[in-house]
């Protein structure tokens, strides 16, 4: 569905992304996992369009889709869900939702009732403004945002970040419920255990490239976590 | 009591002139709360608006409502012109230089209007031929009221706009986070160019009321205009809609008691210390953070 | 050089001082729309000091500079945590308030039987000490220019200097200054009283060359003039903002023919090169690039 190929974004003279090689297959949870400063939240915005690539190409279902600004992204089905939610703090939940179904033309009562339905506590908050929410709802309410657009791929970038346990846990639940419903995801996390639980396939960056591919199986999960946390081993 | 007297026909006054202040406070604050950025040249294209105007009524005979119009088509007009140059090719950069280069622009458009038009004062038909209302022993002249009317109308179309509607939760998705905006797929450069319509518009109508009201346009519109649109914006609170027409409201009853009691010199005085004293003493109502 | 090209070139002279006023300020991170104030306290403070107390021009000079740094340190205290948009309409409504305190301004003695000193808004006339002395046009351009060679040197000196580094660390990442157990506040105070000093300066020299000032000399259309010429001219030099005054006042007045339109041409020219170089024609990078190729 996704297939990045050889790109490199940079910031000045800094190259962050050195050249990164991957797909996202159709349907699958796909996970990217690395340790700070990998790049991995550099990739995400770059797919999303809002940094520019130097070199390197995005393809999505075929079409290219690099240098697109995000909100024509958004149009060709691609959602994101931030680091750090970014959700926008001074308008209702409710608006915020109805933000992130701006490009769409037909009714969205249905999707907002479906938002609604996977997070009840949404539906509490209908009228509250985003910025009372806590980091829990929040994330649930950029997730809400994203799926309003009815993307085919949804990207997520540290969706536990900052979380307690049991909210990562439904954050988690609620991943495995979009893909059960039909929705690719393709997830960067650096809460490799919970990921390595939900994903199919995943990719592990370091230092601006990829270094490794594989399934959950390939490579034995203390070898991961550590390479995901601590980099490769000197 | 004559002071009494002195302080409600005052306020009357200054209601109206604050009514104007509003309206130019709120075209400012829309550009400021979407990009982030001051327009100098804001004040300037509202004059152009202005000329433009008068140039019609001049050489066509135009009737009031014609004129309004060319004046806010005019005030756009020039308004995209700005924002094209001074404002899309910045978006990332630092404000600094969008500011200069509006400021280049008010120049330029200043000096366009005195080109065509060169003299210091043009006639501009009345507003309303009669005399002002009396209200017992205080009067209110009809083109105050009919500011004060305008720019509660803004006020209302305004709030129903971004609150009511599509576009308007788009506007204010910019307003709070441009980058988030984009990723919800809205897009963002639009946004700018339709809102910097939208404030010239309003700037165009001030304008056309101001002429009207005055019976003549002068030059110094355009300074005048950024100058009270700017000190307004941020004595109501930077990059509040709400706080810009009560900003422009206190600006306006604070000139006319100024101007009654100090005179014109004490009464752009007073405005200016206001402004600095609120500045330095940072009230809540002054958010601080995001002015560049 | 004929009378017109002597003009010019003094009023390049003369502008550049309160350019580099605001241009010092950029550097340490803040826009100024109000250094015309401090050229304007220099200006009457030196008009005052020769026309009325009958001083000397070296000790008006001096005494403008004192009062330029002082009145820029009034402004700068209570403006020290603003950033931004908020510090530039501080800087506004100050230097308006000046202007006014100006056109307010009412005190005359009689020197030789005649009222002598500014007359409110009708102005300050009378200003002649260099013309009594018999200085001509070319040797106040002299003097003009020596000084702004002076200023000129200085500000090379102090670029290379750990104060230079400090000034620009400044206005990229005011909290790395603090970190290195700087007093921030005190150091932008000294700034702000340097730039006030230096614009003081030019105003002094201002005021002698035109004999006659006017508050309206001192309006908002200087101020942020010497922002523009700052910031059009280019921030990685002090030649920057001297080059925006010349590009200003030398080539398109100069240019006769296209005086008439001056500000339609040099108002789009402006916002064309900002586009293309936001941080002005010589900016850090073609600096740094000149540097290189030239060592």
């Amino acid at each position: 569905m996704l297939t990045v190929r050889e790109l490199v974004t940079a910031y000045g003279k800094i190259e962050a992304l050195k050249g990164v090689s991957l797909d996202v297959a159709a349907g699958s949870i796909t996970c990217l996992l690395g340790p700070n400063g990998a790049g991995k939240t550099t990739l995400m915005m770059t797919i999303a369009g809002v940094l520019r690539r130097r070199k390197g190409s995005i393809k999505f279902l075929e079409s290219e889709i690099s240098g697109l600004q995000p909100d024509s992204i958004v149009r060709r089905g691609i959602a994101l869900v931030p680091e750090n939610r970014l959700v926008f703090p001074s308008m209702t939940v409710l608006e915020n939702l109805q933000a992130g179904a701006y490009q769409r033309k037909d009714p969205i009562e249905k999707d907002l009732d479906n938002v609604f339905a996977r997070f009840p506590r949404l539906k509490e908050r209908a009228s509250q403004q985003a910025g009372t929410l806590s980091g829990g709802e929040q994330q649930m309410l950029a997730v809400g945002r994203a799926l309003m657009s009815r993307p085919r791929l949804l990207l997520m970038d540290e969706p536990s970040l900052g979380l307690a346990p049991l909210v990562v846990e439904e954050i988690f639940r609620t991943i495995a419920e979009l893909h059960r419903d039909g929705t690719t995801i393709f997830l960067v996390e650096q809460n490799a255990h919970m990921a390595l639980k939900v994903a199919q396939h995943f990719f592990l960056m370091e230092q601006g490239r990829v270094s490794f591919s594989g399934n959950p199986g390939s490579l034995a999960e203390d070898e991961v976590i550590r390479r995901a946390y601590l980099g490769s081993a000197r | 009591m004559a002071l009494l007297a002195d302080l409600v026909q005052n306020t009357l006054d200054g209601i109206a002139l604050g009514s104007t202040y509003a309206l130019l406070a709120l075209g400012f604050t829309l550009i400021f709360g979407v990009l982030r950025r001051a327009n100098l040249a804001y004040g300037p294209a509202i004059m152009f608006g202005a000329y433009a105007a008068t140039w019609a009524s001049l050489n066509f005979q135009a009737g009031l409502l014609v004129l309004a119009v060319v004046a806010v088509s005019a005030t756009v007009f020039a308004g995209a012109y700005v924002e094209r140059l001074c404002f899309a090719p910045h978006r990332k950069g630092a404000a600094a230089a969008a500011m200069v280069a509006s400021f280049a622009l008010w120049m330029q458009l200043e000096e366009l209007a005195m080109l065509a038009m060169p003299r210091h004062l043009y006639p501009f038909p009345a507003l309303y031929e009669g005399g002002p209302l009396s209200l017992g022993p205080f009067s209110l002249r009809v083109e105050a009221l009919a500011m004060l009317l305008a720019a509660i109308a803004v006020c209302l179309f305004l709030w129903k706009l971004l609150y009511a509607t599509r576009f308007g939760i788009a506007v204010r998705a910019v307003i709070d986070d441009p980058r988030a905006a984009g990723l919800a797929g809205i897009d963002v450069p639009r946004i700018f160019m339709l809102v910097f319509a939208l404030a010239s518009a309003i700037g165009g109508i001030a304008g056309f009321l101001v002429a009207a009201s005055q019976e003549q346009v002068t030059p110094m519109l355009g300074m005048w205009s950024t100058l009270k649109g700017m000190l307004a914006m941020m004595l109501g609170g930077l990059g509040s809609l709400p706080g810009a027409v009560l900003g422009g409201l206190a600006l306006g009853l604070l000139e006319a008691h100024a101007h009654w009691f100090l005179g014109p010199q004490l009464r752009d005085f007073a405005a200016y210390l206001l402004l600095f004293a609120l500045l330095a003493l940072r009230p809540p109502w002054m958010n601080t953070r995001s002015a560049s | 050089m004929d009378e017109y090209a002597l003009g010019v070139l003094t009023n390049i002279g003369l502008f550049s001082f309160v350019a580099l006023s605001a241009y010092l300020l950029l550097l340490a991170g803040e826009l100024s729309f109000g250094q015309q104030a401090f050229f304007g306290v220099g200006a009457y403070g030196a008009g005052i000091a020769t026309a009325m107390l009958g001083l000397s021009l070296p000790l008006a000079i001096l005494i403008a500079m004192l009062l330029g740094a002082l009145a820029a340190a009034l402004v700068g205290l209570p403006t020290l945590r603003l950033r931004g948009l908020y510090f530039a309409m501080a800087t506004l409504a100050a230097a308006e308030m000046f202007r006014i305190l100006f056109e307010l301004l009412h005190w005359q003695v009689l020197v030789e039987g005649e009222p002598v000193g500014p007359d409110g808004t009708q102005g300050f006339r009378g200003i002649r000490w260099i013309f009594e002395r018999g200085v001509e046009a070319e040797g106040f351009l002299a003097m003009v220019w020596t000084l702004l060679a002076a200023v000129l040197l200085l500000f090379f000196l102090v670029e290379r200097s750990k104060l230079g580094a400090t000034i620009r660390a400044l206005g990229e990442d005011p909290a790395l200054v603090g970190a290195l157990g700087i007093d921030v506040d005190r150091f932008k105070l000294g700034i702000a009283a340097a730039a006030g000093a230096l614009a003081a300066l030019g105003g002094a020299l201002f005021a002698h060359h035109n004999t006659y000032i006017e508050p309206r000399n001192f309006d908002i259309m200087l101020g942020v003039h010497s922002l523009a010429y700052a910031l059009i001219g280019g921030l990685g030099t002090a030649l920057g903002p001297l080059l925006g005054v010349v590009f200003d006042l030398g080539f398109l007045e100069a240019s006769r023919v296209l005086q008439e339109y001056r500000m339609i041409v040099f108002g789009g020219l402006v916002a064309l090169l900002l586009a293309w170089r936001p941080r002005g024609m010589l900016d850090e990078r073609v600096v740094h690039w000149l540097k290189a190729r030239f060592s």
